[in-house]
């Protein structure tokens, strides 16, 4: 969690949609996502370098994400667009997200 | 430094300069994991080149596409890039060749966009930079077969009337649909004079790719959604096999055990599949050496060929078979998907000492040779990460240490259990070198991401490509790169070492022609530096054999031969062993072991290391700083042993 007070700063002017997407309550983060549970990218607290090859593998705001699996060491790997991402949990840490409305309140 | 951009540039100006201007050239362009090599090697065959872009450690591939009864045409393989941002070296090549900005290589006059249709969404994402460039475009649906498979679906003919290119579907693994590349191609060659750029409506997207940055992604990210959905896009179904094969190799027990028992693989064949190929070239640089002695008159010349440059290049030729073993490996690795999962389950344990997973690729080639594993850093997108990793690799136990430390520990070490009958005091000493290498790896990167290479803690990204079945094929064709890049490289500095060397031997010429060793020059260089090991209980002959080998290690133990005037020096040779225990003491010749341990004895990882860093401050430093470590560790180990 400590990156992410760090960073946010930073983040936030780098990263204008941040803003345009009204948050949900809870600071939620994937990292806290359950495995096997679809949320949607709500905004992604990391300067602009970092979020860029996210952004290329169409991680981006409104994008649809899944934490398929973990990797021996506890860092998530997710499904975006049909390919499977590997990212450290530091990262996911970073990805605020929101839960999908149909699925309700299941996390 | 036009000379430098020259030398690197290697010999493909015939393949791209002005003689070749009249044949269209074509860039293959697509994201990485996207069967782009796979395509070009299909449609070049063994018509190809490898060279480097000039000043830059980018590899540039460039091949010969023959057009039945019409010609040829050049098509240029670019790095697989999600994007043109120029974040990576990698990104800023593609942008700069597509554009025409790349000396010594013109202007494409086309391009194939190849994607992997079963990750359409994700993959389109470069289609609206590479469209951007109004050139005529292919583009190459590859994987098609498994799209189909998997119950996925595209209408190509929607989808090329919407982009306004043409559209073909490929399996490049199965060669299925790549004569319609041909055909494309072929149909490129026959326009004259290049076809004329194309004007292309794709609406609102003409944002570039620097400011607002998610905006720029955000509205490519739209683009792509409303093409995919107007070609009637439907994904295919998860892959069933790479579902099942994650859950074993990225299993929390099995990950790791399956893991550990690669590598073991992997370092197991490096060191006994390759000991017969080895003896094999061993013999015939010999037996072609004592031919050719006997051959030439008795000439300085036949010195200079004999002593010098078959005894040289020898000793790098003979690496070969590692080398190429180990990228067999790590190609079946590499095209099946599982070197992803490896660097996923590396990435904790680097991230810990301050790397990368991508860095676990690199280390693990170093234990053959330095060379080829600091090329196999490339991949390493973070530059930080890179230099780390590239400046730490050299500590990992290269093949070539070994000759030294079956010398000296034949020599020195008693052959005599340790530990229960199953380790012996031999065993132990040759392990605790190892040891003592990846310590001091590990203990480098920790200082140097704390000093000279800090940073914010970057991100790990990996894709997880789908498990696929590696191509005979592309394998082959990247071991024969492999190997020709190793002897170009490693034969080059090697043999200009060698000559000088083998002249420091032949001066000031006596009455008798060559002076002894004692008296040459290169005698005196030991006599010279003799004060500075004398600490560590080093004579002069060391002193020679250490200013030798700084061509390439195992060379001490001929030096040392022709020094002692033992005919056959090897390893394995008792005359030598024994004339060393005379002259060394345990505790310097175990000095000597941990100076090979850690000293940067290897004037082909400096020369690589200049051209990977584009410099020389790197290769310096790391230079001095491995010299330093090697020449403390031995004055200690000497007072501990001695």
């Amino acid at each position: 969690m400590r990156l992410v007070f760090n960073l946010s700063e930073k983040a936030v002017q780098s990263l204008p949609v941040a803003h345009e997407v009204e948050r949900s309550a809870p600071d939620l983060r994937l990292g806290d996502i359950p495995l096997r549970q679809e949320v949607e990218l709500v905004s992604i607290d990391l300067p602009a370098d970092q979020a860029e090859p996210l952004l290329e593998r169409g991680v981006l705001p409104g994008c649809r994400i899944c934490p398929v699996r973990a990797s021996p060491g506890g860092d998530p790997i997710v499904s975006v667009d049909g390919s499977l991402l590997a990212i450290r949990r530091e990262t996911a840490d970073c990805l605020c997200v929101r839960l999908l409305a149909s699925l309700g309140d299941a996390g | 430094m036009s000379s430098h951009a020259a030398s690197r540039g290697e010999a493909d100006s015939s393949v791209l300069g002005a003689e070749g201007a009249d044949r269209p050239l074509v860039a293959l362009v697509g994201p990485p994991n996207s069967g782009k090599t796979t395509l070009f090697n299909r449609l070049t065959g063994l018509r190809q080149k490898v060279a480097n872009y000039p000043g830059v450690t980018v590899e540039k591939h460039v091949g010969r596409v023959r057009i039945e009864g019409d010609g040829s045409l050049d098509l240029v393989d670019l790095p697989g890039v999600h994007g043109f941002s120029a974040r990576t070296l990698d990104e800023r090549v593609t942008k700069d060749v597509l554009e025409g900005r790349v000396e010594g290589i013109r202007a494409p006059d086309a391009l194939v966009l190849i994607v992997d249709a079963t990750r359409l969404e994700n993959q389109l994402m470069l289609v609206e930079p590479v469209l951007e460039l109004e050139l005529p475009t292919l583009l190459v649906l590859n994987m098609s077969d498994e799209l189909a498979a998997r119950g996925g679906h595209i209408d190509d003919a929607a989808l090329a009337t919407r982009l306004g290119v043409d559209v073909v579907r490929t399996s490049a693994r199965t060669g299925d649909g790549v004569e319609s590349v041909r055909e494309y191609l072929s149909a490129v060659r026959a326009v004259p004079g290049g076809a004329p750029p194309v004007e292309r409506h794709l609406t609102n997207v003409k944002v570039g790719t620097s400011l607002p940055v998610v905006d720029a992604f955000a509205a490519r990210r739209r683009l792509v959604r409303e093409v995919v959905d107007e070609a009637g896009f439907i994904p295919p179904g998860p892959s069933a096999l790479t579902e099942r094969l994650d859950g074993f190799f990225l299993h929390k027990l099995w990950g790791p055990l399956i893991f550990l028992a690669v590598v073991l693989v992997v370092f197991q064949s490096i060191f006994t599949w390759a000991v017969p190929a080895m003896d094999a070239i061993d013999y015939l640089i010999v037996s072609s050496g004592d031919w050719l002695g006997e051959t030439l008159p008795d000439t300085w010349f036949r010195s200079l060929v004999v002593d010098g440059v078959f005894a040289g290049v020898g000793s790098v030729v003979i690496f070969l078979p590692q080398i190429l073993i180990l990228f067999l490996f790590l190609g079946i690795l590499e095209d099946s998907g599982y070197m992803a999962r490896a660097a996923v389950i590396a990435d904790r344990m680097m991230y810990r000492v301050g790397l990368q997973g991508r860095a676990f690729l690199p280390l693990l080639s170093g234990y053959a040779c330095a060379v080829p594993a600091i090329l196999a850093a490339r991949t390493i997108d973070d530059e930080r990460d890179r230099l780390a990793t590239i400046f730490v690799t050299p500590f990992m136990t290269c093949s070539a240490r070994l000759p030294v430390y079956a010398l000296l520990i034949a020599a020195f070490i008693p052959d005599e259990p340790l530990l229960g009958p199953f380790v012996g005091r031999r065993a132990a000493v040759l392990l605790g070198l190892y040891g003592l290498g990846i310590g001091a790896a590990v203990g480098t990167a920790f200082l140097l991401k704390r000093t000279l290479l800090k940073a914010k803690p970057t991100s790990f990204l990996m894709e997880l490509p789908p498990y696929r079945i590696p191509a005979p094929r592309t394998l082959a064709l990247r071991l024969l790169d492999r190997s020709k890049i190793f002897l170009k490289r490693a034969g080059r500095i090697i043999f200009a070492v060698t000559i000088v060397l083998w002249t420091l031997t032949q001066f000031p010429r006596t009455e008798f022609g060559a002076p002894d060793i004692e008296e040459s020059a290169l005698g005196r260089i030991g006599q010279v530096i003799e004060p500075a090991i004398e600490p560590l209980g080093f004579d002069w002959r060391v002193g020679v054999g250490l200013v030798t080998s700084l061509a390439a290690r195992e060379v001490i133990v001929g030096t040392l031969g022709t020094i002692y005037g033992v005919e056959t020096a090897d390893e394995d040779s008792l005359a030598l062993q024994e004339t060393l225990r005379r002259d060394l003491t345990t505790g310097s010749a175990i000095g000597l072991l941990v100076f090979f341990a850690f000293a940067l004895q290897c004037m082909s990882t400096v020369a690589v290391m200049r051209r990977e860093t584009a410099g020389w401050k790197w290769p310096m430093l790391q230079f001095g700083y491995m010299l330093l470590l090697g020449y403390t560790g031995a004055f200690v180990a000497v007072r501990i042993f001695g």
